[in-house]
């Protein structure tokens, strides 16, 4: 019975395995070849990209611009998805429902329409600068749209229906009856909260917070459009370098740090957990 | 008790408000694009794109849709047919394999087939476009800004969502339900066609559905794998975006959001859509 569905599973396999390892392979080399100008490469694998990206300040910094606004999108996604996907999982299921239909509608909406509504509200006639402007708050439209808390905005908003909904099957595993145990006992709601509810949860946060930093860190998008040219995070850059530089060693170079830095970080994110759950500082 | 009851309210309150803002904050820029599309003031190219609320209302982009963007709305939906189409042969049986085999090393075969969501889009992107040009280059394939192209691209991101969708309800699945059948002397095609197959259906219906959606918004493959004449319709969308706005974007959009919540509906009247909330979301 077992070696049928063994048998079944490798045509598949040989599919993922081909195109996977295939275009890994071949972009990655690309990265080793000297870019000639006006799209022409090289035909000497040279480390010279590298060197150059890690030399120059401006890769530099795009990468590390990345990293920075990842972290930050992981945190307030968080502080915001945690609640409401704690009230959809103890609402009565009719409505909880009717909100999840919402989520989901709302997340697989295609992503330039929604960046799209996001530019028109922060525009500088939106509705939040008329709202501000009609409550006196401000005289001049505010800049939204070209800014990191505009970019941070938009990464936001591509993640964090991804993330109430994945928090939302794991916090609807956790029996009621605990947190009623906890209270019975003496404590308080919030501290049922930090030593219950968030504790059982604490393997859906961090599955969590690695998917939105991943998503984070390759989202074209949301960056590009809202960053409008004046954020440079390093998929904005990649995508400058290929299209517009036509520097396409360099663009797989940039390519293959965003794709390493990636790997690192949730290799590190991972085995640092692991370690806080065998010295017993988190309970999972 | 009643202390105890009013902070209860209290923690509701917060949660619950949190909520309705996550909501509003998710919800407003579809519902921002609808109505600026009903905009009626004069047709200078990008004044639409800064007017919002419209000050009077018509229909003027709706007529001003050139046939380049229906032209691209068709690319996509061809490519996304068969991201999802391909996806879900390809991923059903590994889905299969993947929760019924006993292969040596399925936590890396696991990771396999997850891979392609672990690698930035933009990276997957740059990672074809480096392999067609070499397929040209070497081989004399030249494939580049073609439909098959951009579809092996899409086709690449989308099947991880459909293994993901069949995978999570096979797991729940109960053997015992195949086991009888068996002993009641159906063979192992009838088995398959007569009980399994239905009970994944939802999930396999989820995960096409995944499929289709992600091959359809793609912006950031589509971008390095289109061409001029083999173009999509989020990528039209967003080049409108960065250099000469077309309000009529804003009207194509607000067709697309309303063909999407009519296919919901149908999903929602014949299927149900918690049968597919429960089988998703584990992409």
């Amino acid at each position: 019975m077992n070696a049928r569905w063994n048998l079944v599973l490798l045509p598949s396999a040989a599919v993922t395995l081909v195109l996977l390892f295939g275009t890994q392979f071949v972009f990655l080399r690309a990265g080793f070849y000297e870019d000639l100008g006006l799209g022409l490469i090289g035909d000497t694998l040279r480390i010279d990209n590298y060197v150059a990206a890690f030399r120059d300040s401006f890769y530099l910094g795009a990468l590390w611009l990345t990293i920075y606004l990842s972290a930050i999108v992981v945190a307030c996604s968080l502080l915001l998805a945690y609640p409401a996907a704690y009230a959809i999982a103890r609402m009565r299921s009719k409505w909880a429902m009717l909100v999840l239909a919402a989520i989901v509608v709302s997340s697989f909406v295609t992503v330039v329409i929604k960046v799209l509504g996001l530019i028109i509200i922060f525009g500088a006639d939106g509705p939040i600068n008329s709202l501000l402007n009609a409550l006196g708050i401000t005289d001049s439209p505010v800049r939204i749209v070209g800014t990191l808390a505009g970019v941070v905005i938009g990464l936001m908003h591509y993640v964090l229906g991804f993330l109430v909904l994945l928090l939302f099957s794991v916090i609807r595993t956790i029996p009621r009856s605990l947190e009623e145990a906890a209270q019975i006992h003496g404590a308080s709601r919030w501290r049922t909260m930090w030593r219950v509810v968030i504790p059982l949860s604490l393997p859906g946060i961090v599955n969590g917070s690695l998917i939105v930093f991943n998503l984070s860190m390759g989202a074209f998008v949301s960056a590009s459009l809202l960053g409008a040219g004046r954020v440079l995070t390093l998929p904005v850059v990649i995508e400058r370098t290929i299209v517009l530089q036509t520097e396409y060693g360099m663009g797989s170079t940039l390519s293959a740090i965003l794709l390493g830095s990636v790997l690192i970080i949730n290799v590190v994110s991972v085995l640092l957990v692991r370690r806080m759950r065998a010295a017993r500082l988190v309970v999972a | 008790m009643t202390v105890r009851r009013s902070r209860f309210r209290m923690e509701g309150v917060v949660t619950g408000a949190v909520l309705g803002g996550v909501l509003v904050f998710l919800l407003a820029p579809v519902v921002v694009v609808m109505l600026a599309s009903l905009d009626g003031g004069d047709p200078v190219a990008g004044r639409a794109f800064l007017n919002f609320p419209p000050s009077s209302l018509s229909l003027q982009w709706y007529f001003g849709i050139q046939p380049r963007l229906f032209h691209a709305l068709w690319n996509s939906l061809l490519v996304a047919c068969f991201a999802a189409g391909v996806g879900t042969v390809i991923g059903v049986p590994a889905a299969l394999g993947l929760v019924r085999g006993n292969l040596p090393g399925k936590t890396l075969l696991v990771a396999l087939f997850r891979a392609p969501l672990q690698i930035p889009v933009i990276v997957v992107g740059v990672a074809f476009l480096q392999t067609y040009y070499l397929l040209g280059n070497a081989f004399g394939i030249r494939i580049t800004g073609s439909f098959i192209a951009l579809a092996v691209g899409h086709l690449f991101v989308a099947t991880p969502f459909v293994i993901g969708s069949v995978g999570s309800v096979l797991s729940r699945f109960d053997t015992s339900l195949e086991e009888a059948a068996l002993s009641l002397g159906a063979s192992r095609w009838r088995t398959f066609r007569r009980v399994t197959l239905p009970i994944i259906m939802p999930g396999i219906h989820a995960g096409a559905l995944f499929a289709f959606l992600v091959s359809f918004g793609d912006v950031p493959i589509s971008l390095f794998l289109a061409s001029p004449q083999y173009t999509t319709l989020p990528l039209e969308i967003f080049h409108s975006m960065e250099f000469d706005f077309d309000a009529a974007v804003l009207a194509i959009s607000t067709l697309i959001v309303f063909a999407f919540l009519v296919i919901l509906w149908l999903i929602q009247k014949s299927v149900g859509l918690d049968a597919l909330l429960r089988s998703g979301g584990s992409g």
